[in-house]
């Protein structure tokens, strides 16, 4: 009895680590779980064509309810999956060539290639007529064009830009002029040298940037070849340049050491950072892109316990080189059985003048989508600012942006003019799906080389591992 | 009669079908697709999945990051486990210790099983803001003139892995100790009065009562242990940077299969080559441990004793 009751628990044990180990391997569970979000979605209305959409934020929302609105015989179930760690990805890669697989897709710029490159998007070439009319800025379409294919648009466009506190520059350059600081930061030595100066003129107290990643986008996007040229792994000079930057900026004191969407990051936005051992610093300049302005810093200018506020005290340049950061893209899959409504939805998102005009200026009230349905959930709106994708309705709504609340946060600065001056300047050709991972494969040998832990080239063959790692088929030498 | 006793063995089958479906379906399945895509060149965001033969294995260990990964998790789980044991045992025996009669056993027990029950994502968010560059930890030791500058521990291979190990160990020390517990509890007290009236001091009435007798639950405690173990992962994962970083310390096997999973392709192939190696790593040491706890009793002892 007891020699069988122990091949009993042997089993037991042995089919509890079998069950164990195998499961995070199979796509089986991941298959499954689009299923278990299924309470995010509303439920579909009777009598009417269903239109499946993904997303990863609530922004897309607003233009489905929107679209219904437009369009009463169509009801959008719409499904929002967060992106933290990656959750919306791996879920809906998990739905590719399965019959749950959404019509439309929102893609942000960190896959938005892969998915590209790939062939599960529909070709949406001949959507570019409209595109052409309303003049998207080259970068939006080029994100999202394989080989001439565009496969994707988006309404909004996401140039960056340099947010620079202009009581600060007042201090250690005389003047707060938009116009004069571009031309003492315009380029990357010019970027340097005033570093030098804030760190000397502040007695260190002040820090030229918060963190040596927020100018990586800069160098990264002002490459001459992409990541992979012909199957090899191929490192250009400006990545380079990038990684000297960053090290001569540690070493010289020039940024705080804060780590991008950290506490110390946000603190120098509102002026209360403070190191460690209570002396005040400040944050001269930080780099953002067009939403950065909305959703990151000017929710951020005020301390938590009010006694901090630098609203009012920013400007906008278009600082020492130009880039983009960022952005959504919205595609249909190949595999979707309503290709003509879903390309409709995409056309509507993207390239409609009237939707585009709404979005940016803020008709897209609480109040104006519980009129279409009653259901929208508290709170989801649309506030006016968001930059778009056309330029030509760009333009047109320039003027309505020289007196609002965002340009009396800039001090006065029409801040949409500035994303105008700067969209045309971005180019996307080089970008390529493995450029995230490849990236962010850099960052952490990167940062153990500034931390001095490792040498340069010890910095290099980490990265090489961790790429090889992820690209089987990659030639790396 | 006869007719009788095969309606009774048919009614037993019924009873195990659903353990037997659920393990075929969630447990023998998985394990065998597992097996069936290591072999292939799957990704999810292409259509190709062709037979590579054992290409996946080879590229594994022609590559140093899989031995580093295999090293990181023997070490974090071993680092954590031996000291987890430790501690629970002594706890346990201290606990069910009729001698000690320690007061307000079931308030102690409370308070060592709690880490276990906070979210490993909490946990992770938790010791990453109290040890960045700019977190409470060096604002107190700064303020405190413990050193004068702030350190940036995010960035410090040998702190990362030891808040690994010690998040690990904190989490699952009281499970440990409630386990052993209820095993130590278990035994008859006749036993231990007979020790002791026997002159048995308390290092030896844990040696030949306590050990002997709760060997079947420290079997269990091992081979859970190992499982969880050979597939650590939240914490590592979400402690920095989802990456094992810095400099690779902290990347366990299921944290480098997920990397491969999600990499812009999506290798579900390459990555099941990884879970199929965690899987035979893990049954030679289970087996391993059975073999070594296995039941001693040599007819030769058996006989002198009679």
């Amino acid at each position: 009895m007891k020699r069988l009751s122990s091949v009993f628990s042997v089993l037991i044990v042995a089919a509890m680590l079998l069950a164990a180990c195998g499961a995070p391997a199979t796509e089986a569970p991941a298959a499954e779980a689009p299923a278990a979000e299924a309470p995010a979605a509303e439920a579909p209305a009777a009598g009417k064509t269903v239109l499946d959409v993904w997303s990863f934020t609530n922004e897309i929302l607003t233009m489905a309810v929107a679209f219904e609105g437009k369009h009463p015989d169509v009801d959008v179930v719409y499904t929002m999956i967060p992106m933290t760690n990656g959750e919306y990805q791996t879920k809906l890669m998990a739905t590719l060539g399965t019959p749950d697989v959404p019509d439309v897709v929102a893609l942000e710029a960190a896959f938005v290639k892969q998915y590209v490159e790939s062939d599960f998007l529909a070709d949406l070439t001949d959507l570019m007529t409209y595109a052409n009319e309303l003049k998207m800025f080259p970068f939006v379409y080029e994100t999202a064009s394989d080989d001439g294919v565009v496969k994707g648009y988006s309404y909004q466009a996401t140039p960056g830009g340099l947010f620079y506190r202009r009581s600060l520059a007042k201090e250690y350059f005389g003047t707060d002029d938009p116009a004069a600081i571009q031309d003492i930061l315009g380029d990357m030595d010019k970027y340097i040298a005033a570093a030098e100066v804030v760190k000397e003129k502040s007695g260190g107290n002040t820090f030229m940037v918060a963190s040596g990643g927020d100018f990586h986008n800069l160098f990264y996007a002002n490459r001459a070849n992409p990541w992979v040229v012909d199957g090899k792994l191929t490192v250009d000079p400006q990545v380079e340049a990038m990684i000297a930057t960053s090290k001569l900026f540690r070493d010289s004191g020039f940024e705080a050491r804060a780590t991008q969407w950290q506490e110390g990051w946000f603190a120098g936005m509102n002026g209360t950072l403070t190191d460690a051992a209570g002396n005040p610093k400040q944050i001269f300049t930080y780099f953002l892109p067009t939403w950065g302005l909305p959703y990151v810093l000017a929710p951020n200018a005020k301390s938590a316990d009010g006694s901090s506020d630098t609203t009012g005290d920013w400007a906008l340049i278009p600082g020492p080189m130009a880039y983009q950061w960022g952005g959504t893209w919205v595609g249909v899959m190949k595999d979707s059985d309503k290709q003509d409504l879903a390309k409709e939805f995409v056309k509507f998102v993207a390239l409609d003048e009237e939707n585009l005009t709404n979005w940016a200026t803020g008709v897209y009230t609480n109040d104006f989508l519980k009129a279409i349905d009653p259901a929208v959930p508290e709170g989801q709106s649309q506030a006016a600012g968001d930059f778009i994708g056309s330029q030509v309705v760009a333009e047109k709504l320039v003027p309505l942006f020289d007196d609002s609340a965002m340009s009396s946060f800039m001090g006065g600065q029409n801040f949409y003019k500035q994303w105008i001056a700067a969209a045309p300047r971005v180019n996307a050709r080089l970008f390529q799906g493995s450029d995230d991972a490849i990236q962010r494969a850099l960052n952490d040998p990167m940062s153990s080389y500034l931390e001095g832990t490792i040498t340069y080239d010890e910095m290099w063959q980490l990265w090489k591992d961790a790429v090889r790692n992820e690209f089987p088929d990659l030639i790396i030498e | 009669m006869l007719r009788k006793k095969t309606f009774k063995l048919n009614y037993g089958y019924v009873f195990i079908a659903p353990f037997v479906i659920g393990f075929l379906l969630f447990g023998l399945y998985p394990v065998y697709n597992t097996l069936a895509l290591s072999f292939t060149n799957t990704t999810m965001l292409t259509r190709k999945d062709d037979f590579v033969g054992l290409d996946n294995f080879i590229r594994l260990f022609s590559d140093k990051t899989f031995l580093t990964a295999v090293t990181n998790t023997w070490e974090l789980w071993l680092m954590n486990f031996i000291p987890q044991l430790g501690i629970a045992m002594l706890l346990a025996v201290w606990f069910t210790n009729v001698r000690l009669k320690i007061k307000g056993v079931g308030i102690w027990r409370l308070l060592f099983f709690m880490p276990n029950l906070l979210m490993p994502a909490a946990i992770a968010a938790l010791y990453f803001s109290l040890f960045s560059y700019y977190g409470p930890v060096n604002q107190l030791m700064v303020r405190g003139g413990v050193y004068s500058e702030a350190i940036d521990f995010i960035r410090n291979k040998e702190v990362m892995r030891g808040l690994v190990v010690f998040i690990q160990w904190w989490m699952w020390f009281g499970w440990t100790a409630i386990i052993l517990m209820a095993a130590m509890s278990s035994i008859s007290l006749s036993l231990y009065e007979a020790a002791v009236i026997d002159g048995a001091r308390d290092f030896q009435v844990f040696r030949y009562v306590t050990m002997p007798l709760i060997k079947p639950v420290m079997i269990y405690i091992l081979v859970t242990s190992l499982v969880g173990g050979m597939q650590m992962f939240d914490i590592p994962y979400l402690l920095t940077d989802g990456r094992g970083s810095p400099a690779n310390s902290i990347l366990t096997n299921t944290i480098m299969m997920y990397m491969r999973f999600r990499s812009n392709e999506g290798h579900i192939g390459a990555s099941s080559a990884i879970g199929v190696m965690i899987f035979i790593m893990t049954s030679i040491v289970a087996l391993l441990i059975f073999f070594l706890l296995r039941d001693k009793e040599p007819k030769a002892v058996k006989e002198k004793e009679i």
